[in-house]
């Protein structure tokens, strides 16, 4: 045992020796390190969703026919069940287990003017706010004014023998008015038409879609122009603002459009006794309400795809998107919705509709259009959730880029990006803000940017790397999402918490998994073809958001490896 | 004890040397951890977790009685088998369907009227597999209705990977 002896004695002499030369430098170096794991314990914050839950998106069906891929659907809507078709309205009386109906327009207004139903530990009854933004000055109108307003308008239009209402206006309180007048009233037919258009395309699409009345306002309506070329014009609505409201519209100019009957919405509204109106046709023994025509922008110099959606296409969009948000963040009261894109594209429609069901505020701008500038859109209001267009984000992004010269800067922004990718974590607004884009008069709020590819239409590309910047410098979470002229909504949406860096994606960021009202399925090209390793081909949607239930969107995709969607 | 009052004498023995030096092997030691605390807790890059991939899609097939047959589950191959002109992959029931299960019989055939009737024999499976398929004509109401209980469970616990079609006729 001497051998073992002497190797103890070794030891602990040679582990005494090591230690005797501890002095201040050795103190100093161990309080670093116990200062070290101990702010790593205190600041580490959990990802916002677990990394597992982003690796696989959508769920693939296990057998696919020969020239496709396997059919994806989002988790919510595994393969055997019915997708998302509609809201689910139960009827007052109705059992609270029954499953209610699909609901449309109608149903979505009334919510809004309910406020929000019974739920446990949630006050019922609160309702959001409607605001029109001039600038930097806030009109904030009542429901029931609205209510009343819808109640007038779709009885006139309704008396005066009108049935498909073009809607010729920016993004205003009396298009969402008309709108929903026209789902309120029998045999109206609502036609959106983008604002801004060149007066031969105005002209075009009147005559594609047949209308006969139109709602628009003095200034951006070549009247003289559409009386000569379109002589089927029978109603014309002015919408006047403060500055014109003391012209007379009524008049008709000699010699011009003795066949159109002119009348403006003020004279609808205020003519009327003041307690008409203020109810809207009951719910029992409703007829089914018309379809809505909209127009698609496709690539500038391209004739607009008119597209005739049903309502059930709408409001199966409208539930994918209440779908899409995670239930602690859903949108409420508390929210203000501003979209910045114009109502007339149908995803940015679906989801101002979807912030109206979920009683959140909408501020409503003229201001919103394909290009607007967000820092003007948003002056004057505080908006949490903001619909933009890809070309407002880029616009945005590319300010953003040009302020961030500075190294501290630089500096905040690189920690900023690394505790979002590499953590999955939200970075809340830090002292460098200064440097980030006055989205409203308080940017701090914003927490939720939608914006849209839009299929077929030349709309700049997001990459991933564009994405990641906006949501640190935006200080929100950025949902990037495929649409497409035939789809009502989204075809396929980036999850709520993916906050990932792909560039492997290219131009493109991917899409994410499809929304729970739509399928999708990659069908052979010559070029493309699918095989068991790698999914591609055209891109085709099915579901109850569509347009004649299934459609091909002359666009090709393929699936990645967490099943999520993207450009090939 | 011993050992102790010899090493305590030793150490005190040495003398109280003012250790002022930087770089000593120990906090040498102490800064290479500090270094390294500090990289892998606040510098290290994760790798984003991934699942690793689906098994990929099994493509749907049009069968002839001949194409089905190699689809009996021998040497480890899934195990296929034709209700009333569908094919299900009854893989995950090997137990029963595959080679060495009581319903062996029915792997790699149509088995419609074994289900029907209730039976495994030999007799119930179509002899002729270039004929057409069995029509299952004179089997009375209490037969099919077995047989759509049959078809409503396997709908429910196996997918559907093609269809059963006669000799001949797979371009339809």
């Amino acid at each position: 045992m001497g051998v073992f002896d002497n190797l103890m004695l070794g030891l602990d002499q040679g582990l005494s020796e090591f230690f005797a030369q501890w002095n201040a430098y050795s103190t100093a170096l161990v309080t670093l390190l116990v200062l070290v794991i101990s702010y790593r314990l205190v600041t580490h914050k959990e990802p916002d969703v677990h990394p597992l839950l982003l690796a696989r998106q959508a769920q693939s069906s296990p057998v696919r026919q020969e020239g496709e891929s396997p059919v994806y659907r989002a988790h919510g809507v595994p393969h055997g069940m019915a997708l998302n078709s509609g809201l689910n309205i139960k009827d007052t009386g109705a059992s609270k287990w029954s499953w209610g109906r699909d609901g449309d327009l109608r149903d979505i207004w009334r919510r809004a003017v309910a406020g929000t139903p019974e739920e446990a530990g949630k006050p019922s009854g609160t309702k959001g706010r409607l605001l029109t933004a001039h600038g930097p000055k806030i009109e904030a109108h009542s429901l029931d004014d609205i209510t009343r307003q819808i109640n007038l308008l779709g009885r006139y239009l309704h008396d005066q023998g009108g049935i498909r209402v073009a809607i010729y206006l920016p993004n205003s309180i009396e298009l969402l008015a008309t709108l929903f007048a026209c789902c309120f009233y029998p045999n109206l037919i609502p036609i959106l038409i983008p604002f801004g258009v060149k007066e031969d395309e105005l002209v075009s699409m009147l005559r594609r879609s047949a209308a006969d009345t139109v709602v628009t306002a003095p200034g951006a309506f070549p009247f003289n122009v559409v009386v000569e070329s379109y002589p089927a014009l029978r109603q014309l609505v002015w919408v006047a603002d403060e500055g014109n409201r003391h012209m007379d519209w009524n008049e008709v100019p000699q010699g011009m459009g003795g066949s159109v009957n002119v009348a403006t919405w003020q004279d609808i509204v205020q003519e009327a006794p003041v307690a008409a109106g203020t109810e809207l046709p009951p719910a029992a023994g409703q007829q089914e309400a018309q379809d809505i025509i909209i127009f698609w922008q496709g690539k500038p110099g391209s004739v607009d795809e008119m597209v005739r959606f049903s309502q059930n296409n709408l409001v199966s969009a409208v539930a994918a998107q209440l779908a899409a948000v995670p239930a602690a963040q859903r949108l409420g009261p508390s929210d203000l919705f501003l979209p910045a894109d114009s109502l007339t594209n149908v995803y940015t429609l679906a989801l101002t509709l979807t912030a109206l069901y979920s009683n959140a505020s909408l501020a409503l701008t003229s201001v919103a259009g394909k290009s607007a500038d967000l820092i003007l859109a948003t002056q004057g209001v505080a908006p949490t959730v903001v619909v933009a267009s890809p070309e407002t984000l880029l616009n945005v992004h590319q300010e953003s880029s040009r302020k961030l010269s500075s190294v501290p800067a630089k500096l905040s922004h690189w920690l900023r990006t690394r505790s979002l990718v590499e953590n999955g974590v939200m970075p809340t607004s830090s002292a460098t803000s200064g440097y980030h884009p006055a989205v409203g008069t308080s940017p701090k709020k914003l927490r939720l940017v939608y914006t849209a590819e839009r299929a077929r239409a030349g709309s700049p590309a997001l990459s991933s790397q564009v994405l990641s910047d906006l949501r640190v410098c935006l200080g929100a979470r950025v949902v990037y999402a495929l649409t497409a002229a035939e789809v009502a909504g989204a075809v396929a949406q980036t999850g709520y918490y993916d906050y990932r860096l792909q560039p492997e994606t290219g131009s493109y960021s991917h899409f994410g998994a499809p929304v729970t009202s739509t399928e999708v399925i990659l069908r052979d090209t010559p070029d493309l073809k699918s095989t068991d390793e790698q999914y591609q081909g055209e891109i085709v949607v099915r579901g109850p958001s569509v347009v004649g239930n299934e459609a091909a969107l002359g666009v090709n995709g393929k699936i990645l490896e967490d099943n999520t969607l993207a450009y090939v | 004890m011993d050992y102790v009052e010899q090493r305590m004498a030793q150490e005190a023995a040495k003398a109280a040397s003012a250790n002022d030096a930087v770089r000593t092997p120990l906090n040498v030691l102490l800064l290479g951890a500090l270094l390294y605390t500090t990289y892998s807790l606040y510098f290290r890059r994760s790798s984003p977790a991934t699942l690793p991939r689906e098994p990929p899609a099994t493509v749907f097939r049009t069968f002839n009685p001949h194409t089905l047959l190699p689809y009996s589950g021998a040497n480890g191959g899934p195990v296929y088998l034709a209700v009333r002109g569908r094919v299900f992959d009854v893989s995950a029931g090997r137990n029963f369907y595959g080679p060495e299960g009581p319903y062996a019989n029915f792997a790699g055939r149509d088995a419609s009227r074994g289900l029907a009737c209730g039976s495994f024999d030999e007799s119930m499976l179509t002899k002729d597999l270039d004929g057409p398929l069995d029509t299952l004509s004179d089997l009375g109401p209490e037969e099919m209705e077995a047989l759509r209980g049959w078809e409503e469970r396997f709908e429910s616990k196996y997918i559907v990977v093609g269809r059963l079609v006669p000799v001949g006729e797979e371009g339809k």
